[in-house]
């Protein structure tokens, strides 16, 4: 198998690497590059615990190859926010109490991030159709609807 | 899960495409959107000794008027073809299926092409090498039995595609590229209605482009799920009328979907066409639901669906 020289940008950070042809973008950003946001849950792309943003795309980290991202900017959840400055999203997901186990919040984070950003304003039924790509098994769904809800109100009233 | 070693090769173009295929001696499988392909790779569903990304093929990723056409590329995602004017206004049915298909995630990153050309489906063969190998190989893993209908002569796996039934009922036509150069076909005649094999493509072939004839219509589809999200239908029934004519496309049972022609739109022409294809799906017990359940609920989403079509054509 021919070893495949990649180079991306995650974080805003450029990332230069030698991978295998078979590697997933998930294998790379968690076991190469310590980004251990985006989970592995079903590895079948049903579950979107592993969603990250790809040149402004939410994909399934698990069904994509990495050679397939060569030259693309990628966002995870390690990019939103640092401890003390967090993302509205993430702010509103403690407030409303989004996260229950915390296993599908990564991904429902970024999934809610990618229709944010080219939806300032969702409706309530934009928001659910959206979140439905993402499956959380504690099933607290409400609270995770409210949470994009309210980052969104957010967003708005500051610009 | 773990992917299986193989090689990752980058076309430029459809020639260096089948060329990278002759070049893998056939062991190789095309990549667009990955959706289906790589979850069988990752189950040992599908073997490639190399994939050949597609995606990097300009030609295939635009959507075009052309005469009395709308000339889709094959590596259009289905997001992008549900936000392309032309389909909400001249194909409704097709903007229904498209919105239906799995979620919004994935229709992002999924393909027409793809979506066409997806793998048969079977509750008892979607499942890791392990599960299969005690359980023992079907007709479709290349076995001699058929794990769900003791004594069965064929296989009855699914094919689940939502929007192959709305381009049937549209009449749509695909372009093929192989190594024996181009054609084009109905694309009724992509099925083989072979489970083991459901497609008449021949090996190296890529499905390059969809051509929707451009006509006003008014249609609909019904799909039978469970989950309302992230789903395989358990049964698909599409219905696009134009000019007083219609066709009813129903799928999600069996390797290939049935197609009707209704002549008249009236209420007898639609009882008579509902029970038919009643009659004539075959469901077993390889999905979620029972069987006895879809093949009855085959006859009340085709009503339902050529309802609401004559409704909105009001």
């Amino acid at each position: 198998m021919k070893i495949i020289n990649v180079s991306f940008e995650v974080n805003s950070e450029p990332v230069s690497l030698q991978v295998k042809p078979y590697e997933t973008l998930l294998e790379t950003l968690r076991e190469r590059l310590d980004l251990i946001g985006a989970k592995e849950a079903c590895g079948l792309g049903s579950c979107g615990a592993c969603t990250v943003i790809v040149d402004g795309i939410p994909l399934r980290s698990c069904l994509v190859l990495t050679p397939e991202v060569n030259g693309a900017s990628i966002t995870t959840i390690e990019g939103l926010g640092k401890d003390g400055n967090l993302h509205p999203l993430q702010e509103s997901f403690m407030e409303k109490g989004a996260v229950q186990c915390g296993f599908c919040t990564s991904g429902m984070i970024m999934t809610a991030k990618a229709l944010l950003d080219r939806n300032k304003r969702p409706s309530k039924k934009e928001v659910v159709k959206t979140m439905s790509s993402n499956i959380c098994r504690c099933t607290g769904y409400k609270k995770i609807i409210e949470a994009v809800l309210d980052a969104a109100s957010k967003e708005t009233s500051k610009a | 899960m773990i992917l299986p070693k193989f090689d990752y090769k980058k076309a430029e173009d459809i020639a260096q495409a089948i060329a990278l295929y002759k070049g893998a001696r056939g062991r190789a499988c095309y990549l667009a959107g990955g959706t289906d392909l790589v979850p069988l790779v990752k189950l040992r569903l599908s073997t490639p000794k190399a994939m050949i990304d597609l995606k990097g093929i300009e030609q295939l990723n635009t959507i075009l008027r052309k005469g009395n056409s709308l000339i889709v590329g094959a590596n259009v995602t289905l997001f992008a073809l549900k936000k392309h004017a032309a389909v909400k206004d001249y194909f409704p049915a097709l903007y229904e299926s498209l919105d239906a298909t799995s979620c919004e995630t994935l229709q992002m990153r999924g393909t027409i092409g793809g979506n066409l050309l997806q793998n048969t489906r079977c509750l008892l063969y979607n499942k890791s090498l392990d599960w299969r190998t005690a359980r023992g190989f079907c007709y479709k893993m290349g076995g001699e039995t058929c794990n769900v209908v003791p004594y069965a002569v064929a296989c009855f796996s699914n094919y689940c595609s939502d929007n192959a039934l709305s381009l049937l009922s549209l009449g749509a036509s695909l372009k093929l590229a192989g190594l024996e150069g181009e054609r084009k076909i109905k694309l009724d005649k992509l099925f083989s209605r072979d489970g083991r094999n459901p497609f008449t493509l021949k090996p190296g072939e890529i499905l390059t482009e969809i051509h929707i004839p451009l006509k006003r219509s008014t249609g609909a589809y019904e799909k039978l799920r469970v989950r309302n999200a992230i789903d395989y239908p358990l049964l698909g029934v599409a219905v696009s009328i134009k000019e007083g004519k219609g066709r009813v496309c129903v799928g999600g049972i069996g390797p290939g979907p049935l197609v009707y022609d209704l002549k008249d739109v009236a209420g007898a022409a639609l009882k008579d066409v509902a029970q038919q294809a009643r009659q004539e799906a075959k469901p077993v017990a390889n999905a979620t639901l029972s069987a006895s359940y879809r093949k009855k609920m085959v006859q009340v989403l085709t009503e339902r669906a050529v309802k609401r079509a004559l409704k909105e054509g009001k």
